[in-house]
């Protein structure tokens, strides 16, 4: 069966420099060179360097933006792919709403109903843990965890704690993320940058 | 050039034996020196250790004042270990057998043990170290998990997840020897995958080394997949004949059948690597279902098969008397070419003969020596590994030359070697290069001509317009590129490459000779290096229309192109073609049609059947490389030997043989019996070859030493730069 596998394979190509379509803005190309700096090697740059690109790309490191951080760091594309993998902070299985809302369900949060909150959100958005919402406003998440363990059970949208919650607090949570306009996962992104960068390399 | 040796020692003691070992060396290369061994999957001598694996615990301890020996509460990775002063190392005791079942029934859990089909089974490390090492029963009894099977990474390699342990070999073979970094580690944990990019296609031109270093059969050959089993193969030591490197090679065969093409160790050209060609190229030649088996002569529109005898008879009627040319593939051994232009030169009464096949052929009297009374090969493969810099210049080394690729990436990886790399167009090495020079096509000469104004002080002024800026003007290398270059290469007596390659270039000559003296001048050692495979071997045999056997001038006679031209226009009678196909193997293919439509006797002798064959009047049987037994130069200039390993198909003979004996027919040639005869002969004309006459020749191969004499004074070569200079 495998001898058909191999007659039929026709591998597609990784894209040559030239096919890439680069996205990322001036303003993340001064970041990405000021980042370059802190650094003996541009290897030691792809964390950061994938932080930018995950703001950029709307929070979603897709194969595009790990090509384009490569492409800009002088790395092979499998190589930053691996480490984007790697982290499960960054986003590289699918485009995630404007919101992410990451549930603990580590031990003490476990303990403190993290689950019946788990389940909640399942219900209220009708979508299970790991996906978003068809109108591409929320995606729901469990972590490990997140080392708030005193206002257990907490979740953690962007780069904010909310803890301990109950039903009535995500309730008024999701209706205030509803409205909000601004994406709290490039949010998250964006600062996270910001704190890889000196005061003096900040755009203004 | 040479690096420093390190002779620091430290005294350790492996199972009670007390030994002393270079402090710092890695503890599981440490027990090898007792002729002890410990169970590895993924260290490799030849990359950084990891210890993924943890195969090679082992219990170590350190000598208190006391003489007790404190042993550290758990067992060490020995690959990750280095060996320092008063450390106690076991690696037989009852807590390393239990950790080594440990490891392995871990790997074991979730590992599908497809060894009855799986093409590893029977030379897997998994399996042995298992049997040797492993737990006799798992205790594992859930559901095993479920991966992708059969994953064709490229046209060569296909990936069976399930069977992978994780251990790295791959990535680290992409990342620190071929340099591509094209497979990674995609996920973590239990989840960790090797894979390329987006499971693209693994473009490599050393793909094929990663399917042989794979501790199990995760990464298997496509070409090879269920073919055979190991135990059913047999396996024979040769040489790559596809590529001017050399390459030491197993050739596993079953019933006679070339089935794969395994690397060979050897220190001095390939380490233990191969370039896919070298891996994969072999089949389509061995295998071709197309393989003449018998001597045929045309009768009308078809071809009748003959006796020998007979065929002999129609070439040598053919060439009576006639305008004959005789041209040659680049795979031949050194007997081959030896044979047939003593048979042209006598018999058949011509100097022209050639071999060559690219564009550009240089007349001798234009050649390097000649011009400049340097020689063409100055290092082998393996120096480039201690030199300071290295200077690439107007080739693409990955495809050109496969192994001095690996070899100058791996003086930079290990040695930190500076590289330049110069070049009209992108090429692998400059991954790592220092310094870029990308010059425009054509302007290689006066990229050269900056390079030696900036290096070379000495030059009287009228030859020094080359500026870095009129360089810039000339070439599109920006002036300060090209000073930077000259800073990284200045004082480190750096090996230069480049390849015959470069004379298809404008005034690519030119180029080639100012390179050769500037790399002189500088106190370094230049490489300009064939392109084929026994091209090297076939020029110092003689096989050229002006040189004879080991130099000797000769009448001139026509190179190919002028042969294909002169046959184009019916003034060739008679054309034999070597283990060639003009219009396969010459750049104008109109060209060489024309010329075999219109010789009136094409004598081909080939192994397989080519496009020529429809114009040809007698074709006879020719046995490939691995189908006899012959000596062949690499291009650095190794002569290596390579005994028969399959059985040539029907009644194919070695061209050497054709050659012998329709000499003796004509009564021009004294009967060989041996490649060692043809070689004793050889050894009488071609000085060179005296040491390395074919029962002589070691394993490794020999490398011919430059005759002294062919280096020169430094106001020589200043002079001579300056001439060649002096016309810009
Ligand atoms: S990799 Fe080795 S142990 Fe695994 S299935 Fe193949 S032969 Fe068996
Ligand atoms: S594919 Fe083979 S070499 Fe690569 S990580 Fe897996 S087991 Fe190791
Ligand atoms: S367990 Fe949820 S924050 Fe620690
Ligand atoms: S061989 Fe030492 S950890 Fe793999």
């Amino acid at each position: 069966m495998s001898e058909l596998i191999q007659l039929g394979a026709q591998r597609p190509k990784a894209p040559a420099p030239d096919q890439l379509e680069l996205r990322f803005s001036d303003k993340a190309i001064a970041e990405l060179d000021a980042l370059r700096t802190h650094y003996p090697t541009e290897k030691a740059c792809i964390l950061p360097g994938l932080w930018i690109a995950q703001r950029e790309y709307d929070g979603y490191l897709s194969p595009a933006a790990i090509a384009e951080v490569a492409h800009r760091l002088h790395r092979s594309y499998a190589e930053v792919e691996g480490v984007a993998t790697f982290y499960s902070m960054y986003t590289t299985a699918h485009q995630p709403g404007r919101h992410m809302i990451e549930v603990c369900t580590c031990l003490s949060c476990h303990m403190c109903g993290a689950y019946r909150i788990a389940d909640y959100l399942e219900a209220k958005l009708g979508v299970k843990l790991g996906e978003t919402t068809p109108d591409g406003v929320f995606t729901i998440h469990e972590v490990e965890c997140l080392d708030a363990c005193d206002r257990a059970p907490v979740l953690q949208v962007g780069d904010q704690y909310v803890g301990p919650v109950t039903e009535a607090d995500i309730d008024a949570l999701l209706d205030r993320l509803r409205n909000e306009d601004s994406s709290a996962v490039v949010q998250l992104a964006d600062s996270i940058v910001q704190v890889h960068l000196r005061d003096t390399e900040r755009a203004k | 050039m040479a690096a420093a040796v390190q002779t620091e020692t430290v005294a350790i003691t492996i199972n009670d034996i007390e030994l002393h070992v270079p402090k710092g060396e890695l503890i599981v290369e440490s027990v090898k020196r007792l002729g002890l061994e410990i169970p590895i999957f993924c260290y490799h001598p030849r990359m950084k250790p990891v210890g993924m694996c943890r195969m090679c615990l082992v219990e170590v301890g350190f000598k208190q004042p006391d003489g007790s020996v404190r042993k550290m509460p758990k067992p060490q990775a020995g690959c990750t270990l280095p060996a320092s002063e008063g450390m106690v190392v076991y690696t037989d005791t009852e807590m390393v057998h239990r950790d080594r079942k440990g490891v392995l029934e871990f790997l074991l859990i979730n590992h599908p043990l497809d060894c009855p089909i799986c093409d590893r089974g029977g030379e897997c490390p998994l399996q042995n170290n298992t049997l040797a090492y492993g737990p006799s029963t798992s205790r594992f009894l859930e559901v095993k998990r479920h991966l992708p099977k059969a994953y064709p990474l490229s046209e060569y390699v296909t990936l069976d997840l399930e069977r992978c342990i994780q251990c790295g070999r791959c990535v680290r073979f992409t990342e620190e020897i071929s340099g591509d970094s094209q497979l990674a580690f995609r996920f973590r944990g239990a989840s960790m995958q090797p894979s390329t990019f987006q499971l693209t296609d693994f473009e490599s031109r050393f793909s094929g080394n990663v399917i042989e270093i794979c501790p199990v059969g995760a990464l298997t050959s496509s070409k090879y997949r269920f073919r055979a089993r190991p135990w059913d193969l047999e396996t024979r030591p040769g040489l790559c004949t596809l590529t001017p490197c050399g390459t030491n090679v197993f050739y596993d065969y079953r019933s006679g059948r070339l089935v794969r093409i395994n690397g060979r160790t050897n220190e001095d050209v390939n380490e233990e690597w191969t370039s896919d060609t070298t891996k994969f190229g072999h089949d389509a030649l061995y295998n071709n279902p197309n393989r003449i088996q018998v001597p045929h002569v045309r009768e009308g529109e078809a071809f009748r098969a003959v006796e020998w005898s007979e065929a002999y008879a129609a070439v040598l009627g053919a060439c009576e008397g006639k305008r004959t040319a005789v041209l040659a593939g680049t795979m031949l051994s050194n007997e081959d070419y030896y044979a047939w232009q003593a048979l042209a030169r006598t018999a058949l009464a011509t100097n022209h003969l050639d071999l060559r096949w690219q564009k550009t052929l240089l007349p001798a009297s234009q050649m390097l020596k000649a011009r400049t009374g340097l020689p063409g090969v100055q290092y082998g493969i393996a120096d480039l590994e201690n030199a300071l810099a290295i200077l690439v210049f107007g080739t693409n080394l990955a495809a050109d030359q496969p192994m001095s690729y690996l070899r100058t990436r791996k003086a930079w990886f290990r040695n930190g070697a500076r590289v330049v790399v110069a070049h009209h167009e992108a090429s692998e090495a400059e991954s790592f290069a220092h310094v870029v020079l990308r010059y425009r096509p054509g302007t290689a000469a006066e990229l050269a001509a900056g390079l030696a104004n900036l290096l070379a002080p000495e030059l009287a002024d009228a030859t020094r317009i080359a500026t870095p800026e009129w360089t810039e003007a000339q070439t599109g290398v920006p002036a300060d590129r090209l000073r930077e270059a000259a800073e990284a290469l200045r004082g480190t007596e750096f090996a230069a490459i480049t390849t015959h390659g470069l004379f298809d270039e404008a005034n690519g000559v030119t180029a080639y000779q100012t390179l050769a003296l500037l790399t002189s001048h500088a106190g370094g050692k230049f490489n300009g290096l064939v392109n084929h495979a026994n091209e090297q071997g076939g020029r110092e045999m003689g096989f050229a229309p002006d040189l004879g056997p080991g130099g000797e001038a000769v009448t001139a006679g026509m190179n190919t192109a002028e042969i294909l031209q002169a046959a184009a226009k019916g003034e060739i009678d008679t054309l034999i073609l070597v283990g060639c196909d003009p219009i396969r193997d010459f750049p104008d293919t109109a060209l060489a049609t024309q010329a075999l439509e219109n010789v009136a006797n094409l004598v081909l002798v080939d192994s397989a059947q080519t496009e020529a064959c429809a114009y040809a009047s007698a074709i006879l049987p020719m046995a490939l490389p691995a189908e006899r037994d012959g000596t062949y130069t690499s291009s650095e200039r190794r002569v290596q030997r390579m005994e028969r390993i399959l059985k040539a198909p029907g009644e194919s003979k070695a061209p050497w043989q054709i050659a012998m004996e329709l000499g003796l027919r004509a009564g021009s040639s004294a009967p060989y019996f041996h490649a060692r005869d043809v070689m004793d002969a050889i050894a009488e004309q071609v000085p060179a070859y005296a040491g390395a006459r074919y029962q002589d020749i070691p394993e490794t191969g020999v490398r011919l030493a430059n005759p002294e004499g062919l280096t020169r004074s430094n106001d020589a070569v200043v002079q001579a730069l300056q001439s060649l200079l002096g016309g810009r």
